[in-house]
């Protein structure tokens, strides 16, 4: 589905600390959609890739050997949002979800991933459904990442990549990167659809709606 | 009658007009000063025109680089001829390989440096400033003598080509492991003058340049433009492009720069917005800042 930028992205809201490598702060904003910038958390060691039990190197495939798999219920999780607010996933039961795993906040991938989601969000409402990103980063980054990019929707700090491992999530490149991976679940909590693509993010978003458009 | 100015003491050659400033609302009586980064200690200054004249060292570490290639390929050559070193097609082939590894090598150096570390980085440092300075001026390279461009790689080679070539000999390797590695150099060598030729006015290319850019032989102009722009995070491979459809339609930089911040937790450059010192400086940021370039420049090519 094509990538429609959107307005929102233009300027960083937040002001940002400088890269920790090597340069002073960035003296001008770029009108850039959706390019990750500096982020907060520089030089901030990335929580270590999870060592799934079900361990897989393919990068892009509609296919998916996981503990989680289509027609299975999922095992609840309660994380904490962007606000700090603790969020089950039971508390959507109901209607349609869509659970989407993601690698960081501010990298290039998570960036244009969540920007599509954002401006298809619209299309998600209309069929009744909810998104829900999560990552193995903390509730001050999907914060700042959530408020940079003006994310309408729920980021999930799945911090020691708890629920990542309990659903299965396959890692890439031989277990050295944390998976993509969207979750379908219908009203009844139950998965229809998983989709696995670590590189075209952007794709996440027009097949899941497919998805949702026949439940 | 006339007098000669000294060449240091012209002003630097325009390739092109200054654009019209921006008109503004306020009125000044003086250009308003470009405003300076709180960094303005890690921004490279334009180069001084001296510094961008070949020395003696320069030369010499071009000639020792060339002799070594040159060496390495006669090698293979007189290999071949003397019938023990198998068919030409062999070191042919093999050259051809090396001209296409060359290409990927170029490539992966390329976005090291661009992504990672700083003037301060122990051994990489000063090639990582002069990539930035490149960034920051990247018509200067056209306006460097051919050995001033290629001393620094000219003398890698000879460091690390005549050992290599030794010890082929001493191995007794056909002509072709000569013909690859002498190859191999010359291409990482060269690639810098190809580097320039991407960078060069087309009116202004040697004849036949301009044709094997057209073909592919050379990278070309519009694929290397594409480098400079933002983000920055495409077309590395300065040899003859070749390998950079490939590596940008599958994102191997990317999956890289992913997989080293996962380990590392350090954010490649290209992730960010453009730093103002990595920035490509523009027509009317010249116009502003006059011909004050006459700094120490942190460059490669600064004589031994």
């Amino acid at each position: 589905m094509a990538f429609t930028p959107a307005t929102a992205c233009c300027n960083p809201s937040l002001p940002l600390a400088p890269r920790a490598s090597s340069r002073g702060p960035a003296t001008r904003a770029q009108a850039l959609l959706c390019t990750p910038s500096t982020s907060a958390f520089h030089g901030l060691r990335a929580p270590a890739a999870p060592a799934p039990r079900w361990r897989r190197a393919a990068a892009s495939t509609g296919i998916v050997c996981g503990k989680v798999t289509k027609g299975s219920v999922p095992p609840n999780f309660t994380l904490k949002d962007q606000n700090g607010k603790p969020v089950s996933l039971n508390k959507f039961k109901g209607k349609p979800v869509v659970v989407y795993f993601y690698p960081a906040d501010e990298t290039p991938g998570c960036t244009k991933q969540a920007c599509a989601f954002r401006d298809s969000y619209e299309k998600f409402k209309k069929a009744g459904a909810e998104v829900i990103g999560i990552s193995g980063d903390d509730t001050a980054s999907h914060k700042a990442f959530a408020q940079k990019y003006r994310l309408p929707f729920t980021l999930l700090a799945d911090e020691g990549n708890r629920v990542r491992k309990e659903w299965g999530v396959p890692g890439d490149l031989f277990g050295t990167l944390p998976g993509r991976q969207t979750y379908v679940l219908d009203k009844q909590g139950v998965v229809q659809y998983i989709y696995n693509n670590q590189f075209q993010p952007e794709k996440h978003i027009g097949e899941t709606l497919k998805i949702l458009q026949s439940l | 009658m006339y007098t000669l100015t000294p060449r240091c003491h012209l002003p630097p050659l325009r390739r092109s007009p200054p654009p019209c400033q921006v008109a503004s609302t306020t009125t000044t009586t003086s250009p308003a000063p470009v405003p300076v980064p709180s960094s303005l200690s890690a921004v490279p200054p334009r180069a001084d025109p001296d510094e961008l004249r070949s020395t003696w060292p320069q030369r010499a570490w071009t000639l020792a680089g060339t002799a070594a290639i040159l060496s390495s390929l006669s090698t293979s050559a007189s290999l071949v001829a003397a019938g023990s070193g198998g068919s030409p097609a062999e070191p042919l082939a093999a050259a051809l390989a090396a001209y296409s590894l060359a290409d990927l090598a170029t490539g992966v150096y390329h976005w090291f440096v661009d992504n990672y570390g700083d003037a301060d980085t122990p051994v990489f440092g000063l090639q990582i400033a002069a990539f930035q300075g490149h960034h920051r001026y990247p018509s200067t390279i056209t306006r460097r003598e051919p050995c001033n461009n290629l001393h620094a790689l000219a003398r890698a080679a000879a460091l690390a080509l005549a050992p290599t070539d030794a010890a082929l000999s001493a191995a007794g390797c056909p002509a072709a492991a000569h013909a690859f590695v002498g190859a191999f150099a010359a291409c990482v060598v060269l690639s810098q003058q190809f580097h320039a030729w991407a960078h060069e006015k087309r009116r202004r290319l040697p004849p036949g340049v301009e044709a094997l850019q057209g073909a592919g032989v050379l990278v070309s102009r519009a694929m290397h433009a594409a480098h400079h722009r933002q983000p920055y995070n495409t077309n590395y491979c300065i040899v003859s492009g070749m390998w950079n459809g490939v590596l940008d339609r599958y994102r191997v930089f990317e999956a890289l720069e992913m997989v080293v911040y996962f380990r590392t937790g350090i954010r490649p450059r290209s992730w960010d917005e453009t730093d103002a010192s990595w920035t490509e400086v523009t027509g009317a940021e010249h116009a502003a800042a006059g011909d004050d370039g006459l700094l120490q420049t942190a460059s490669i090519n600064s004589s031994d």
